[in-house]
């Protein structure tokens, strides 16, 4: 690799808007700093952090440059990437929770199941909200493909149907193996099984992760009416409601069965591989840190797009 | 209008951020990356990483206060905007004004020596 090269490569960081711009005075910036000696660590952590930070800038999220089109939709997008982590963690903590309540002593129900219920309604809502939001976002989407926009999202779309075609296929592999199984191989008896849930584990979180992508890069071409934008925001605000909620509905359960409960909690699925608890139980940490993560990053979305929408709002 | 609040109008932050350094180094004349950097570290013992550095063009280019000079190779020069004199200036203001407070509270006289250089000598008056 020429040092040229490895100059290009250090300037990926950065949106290739950015990049079109200031990459070649930035390459020869490089060259004539570094030559052919050798880039000091330093140097690679300013190109990533400013890197990183110019595509939060380009994406909206960051910068009073951005209109305020681009931060309400660059707020509601910051709220569907928190929901994709939520859905990572609500996977989790479905399989984790299987047939709880048939190992929780009758007297204790009453704060578990409050606990569940919240967390499957917020989640019904949440998932409703999102596709709501899909819908509202049809018509922009058919205007951007009939005028002749089509190769500017035809990547990421094909990608996610791909991937989401895929992902059914094996689902329905996966159910039809499990149906032919007795309950011990199901639940690690058999390595071949288990090996095969983690791998659709897996293909699920990229699907999910592809299907986020697309999302964002499709939206950012839509051209959205200010009424449809400004649905989208009240739908992406109810989504972090639930994701509140759910966040809620989680501590609760998980407190009240660490309580009531710890032999499921201690027998649960995830739990002796690296560490046994039953009051920290290592599927539900990882849900537990996806989700404080996930509202963390609908916070952000929130704190961006809730400011214009309040300007629009006066001004309307 | 607050003193902090004046001193971050033009958003170039403190006296060793880089806009601020950038403003002060186009000030004495068009300067492409290489340059800058060297300059800055010469003038102020700042030593800007390449990111940092393009990210703080990025935002004065943004805001008017810089522009590109025209440039024969790959090197691209930039000159201080009419906008970005009055932005330094303002912000040179401020920071003298906040220097001579400070001087007279601990009794101090500032000169400046050496002219052409942004070099303050501090003397106690004593």
């Amino acid at each position: 690799m020429t040092s040229a090269d490895r100059f290009e490569r250090m300037i990926r960081w950065f949106p290739p808007r950015w990049r079109e711009h200031y990459g070649a005075g930035m390459v020869a910036l490089l060259e004539d700093t570094y030559a052919d000696g050798e880039v000091p660590l330093r140097a690679h952590f300013s190109m990533m952090r400013t890197g990183l930070v110019e595509r939060v800038r380009e994406f909206g999220l960051i910068g009073s440059a951005a209109t305020a089109n681009e931060r309400l939709r660059a707020g509601s997008l910051t709220i569907l990437c928190g929901w994709t982590l939520f859905m990572i963690a609500g996977a989790d903590f479905v399989k984790f929770s299987e047939r709880w309540n048939g190992a929780t002593p009758r007297a204790h129900l009453m704060l578990p199941d409050l606990g569940y219920a919240i967390v499957r309604d917020a989640g019904i809502a949440g998932v409703v909200v999102v596709l709501l939001g899909a819908l509202l976002a049809v018509p922009s989407f058919l205007r951007l493909v009939r005028g002749g926009n089509w190769p500017l999202v035809r990547g990421p779309v094909v990608r996610t149907v791909v991937a989401g075609t895929s992902v059914m296929v094996f689902t329905a592999g996966i159910s039809i193996w499990a149906h032919l199984l007795n309950s011990g191989d199901r639940n690690g008896g058999l390595w071949a099984y288990e090996g095969a849930v983690l791998l659709w584990c897996l293909a699920v979180i990229v699907t999910l992760g592809i299907a986020t992508g697309a999302a964002l890069r499709v939206s950012r071409q839509l051209d959205l009416a200010a009424r449809t934008l400004r649905l989208l925001c009240g739908l992406a605000i109810t989504l972090s409601v639930a994701m509140s909620a759910i966040l809620i509905g989680t501590a609760l359960w998980w407190a009240s069965e660490a309580a009531y409960a710890p032999r499921f909690m201690r027998e649960g699925i995830g739990n002796g591989i690296v560490i046994t608890s039953s009051t920290f139980p290592l599927s539900l940490v990882i849900a537990g840190l996806l989700m404080l993560l996930g509202l963390g990053v609908a916070a952000a979305g929130v704190a961006r797009l809730t400011p214009s929408l309040r300007r629009r709002e006066a001004t309307l | 209008m607050s003193k902090a609040t004046r001193l971050n109008q033009p958003g170039l932050g403190r006296n060793n951020e880089p806009p601020l350094l950038i403003l002060t180094s186009l000030a004495a004349g068009a300067k492409h990356g290489y340059a800058l950097t060297k300059d800055i570290e010469a003038f102020a013992g700042v030593s800007l990483g390449p990111g940092a550095l393009y990210g703080a063009i990025a935002r004065l280019e943004e805001r008017g206060l810089i522009e590109p000079a025209p440039s024969e190779d790959r090197r691209q020069p930039y000159c201080i905007t009419a906008s970005g004199r009055t932005a330094l200036a303002q912000a040179v203001r401020d920071m003298r004004a906040l220097s001579d407070v400070g001087a007279s509270r601990l009794g101090l006289r500032l000169s400046t020596r050496r002219a052409g250089r942004s070099v303050a000598t501090f003397m106690v008056t004593q």
